[in-house]
């Protein structure tokens, strides 16, 4: 019979674990059957409006770079294609395919209806008390493909 | 999108919205819900694999998620263990000073795993004592009457592929 001990420290991996896509898309189903879509909404809006406070401030102080900044990095770290057009006052981000919904596709885990306001949602609350609002122009619910834009409110 | 990096704040957020809607028993009932439809992996590894599946599905998931730990398993007798030296969850979640994590956030940790293990034939002993500190435990013994039973002479059929060290 085996005997086996497995010691590990934290820097001897990356922190990755795609799966927990498939935890959170479980819980926003969870969320809307139990409670309704509204709930869903104003829970990733109070998520992305405390976790991403200081990304809020930074977007208030640097303007759209730090939103591209935050955005490179997010989609870097996922391994996703995704394409930024930048203008002076506006952002356009092109997602070729959701890593979240791929993962969640390859692993048989269910993707919840409601999956896209993890972007819509989230992409508005970061610019809320901010001079710029967001926009999804385009999803795809099968793929998570998106083209999601940022742009200065006008006057 | 939500980066899987930034899942834990979120599912943090997630239990407080829930408590807010519905109690602790929204929560708890979610908890249940996430064992039944979600950990599909662990139980099917249990299944197929006794208490080894354990180590599989553990080996698996700790090492993405970069956490600190030493993880024990031990065939003949019974028991499979995690000592947890610095949980990844938890301790992201200490670190920021500007989101309040779930007060209750690590008992999910017991009644997730609690739901797949003991209708499998487990004892399941999870130590909280020392979350506040992104530490604790996980024990996870095979019920007496189950050891019996797997050392019964298994027959030459399904003996063939079982290891001995």
């Amino acid at each position: 019979m085996t005997k086996l001990v497995m010691r590990r420290r934290a820097a001897d991996n990356r922190y990755l674990h795609k799966d927990f896509h498939g935890a959170l898309s479980c819980g926003i189903g969870y969320l809307q059957e139990h409670f309704g879509e509204d709930a869903v909404r104003q829970y990733l809006r109070r998520f992305a409006l405390t976790y991403y406070a200081p990304l809020r401030e930074q977007l208030r102080a640097r303007g759209l770079d730090a939103l591209e900044a935050h955005l490179r990095e997010l989609y870097e770290i996922e391994g996703a294609n995704a394409v930024f057009e930048r203008h002076e006052d506006e952002l356009v981000v092109r997602v070729a395919a959701c890593p979240a919904v791929r993962h969640m596709r390859e692993r048989g885990f269910p993707v919840a209806p409601l999956f896209h306001e993890t972007t819509a949602t989230v992409n508005r609350a970061l610019c809320e008390g901010t001079p710029f609002e967001a926009e999804l122009v385009v999803y795809d619910r099968t793929t998570g493909r998106s083209v999601q834009r940022f742009r200065r409110r006008s006057a | 999108m939500i980066p899987c990096t930034d899942f834990i704040p979120a599912y943090s957020e997630l239990f407080k919205t829930l408590e807010r809607l519905g109690g602790v028993a929204a929560v708890e009932d979610f908890w249940h819900h996430l064992a039944r439809t979600y950990l599909t992996d662990l139980r099917e590894l249990v299944r197929t694999h006794g208490i080894r599946g354990c180590w599989l599905y553990w080996s698996h998931t700790l090492n993405e998620e970069a956490a600190d730990f030493t993880m024990e398993l031990d065939e003949a007798a019974g028991t499979f263990e995690i000592r947890m030296h610095r949980c990844p969850s938890k301790g992201r979640l200490l670190e920021f000073d500007h989101i309040e994590p779930y007060h209750d956030y690590c008992r999910h940790c017991d009644v997730l795993y609690r739901d797949i293990l003991e209708p499998l034939g487990f004892e399941y002993t999870y130590d909280l004592s020392h979350c506040d500190e992104a530490r604790c435990r996980l024990l996870v013994r095979r019920r007496a009457a189950e050891q019996s039973r797997e050392a019964e002479p298994a027959l030459p059929s399904t003996d063939s592929g079982r290891e001995s060290h």
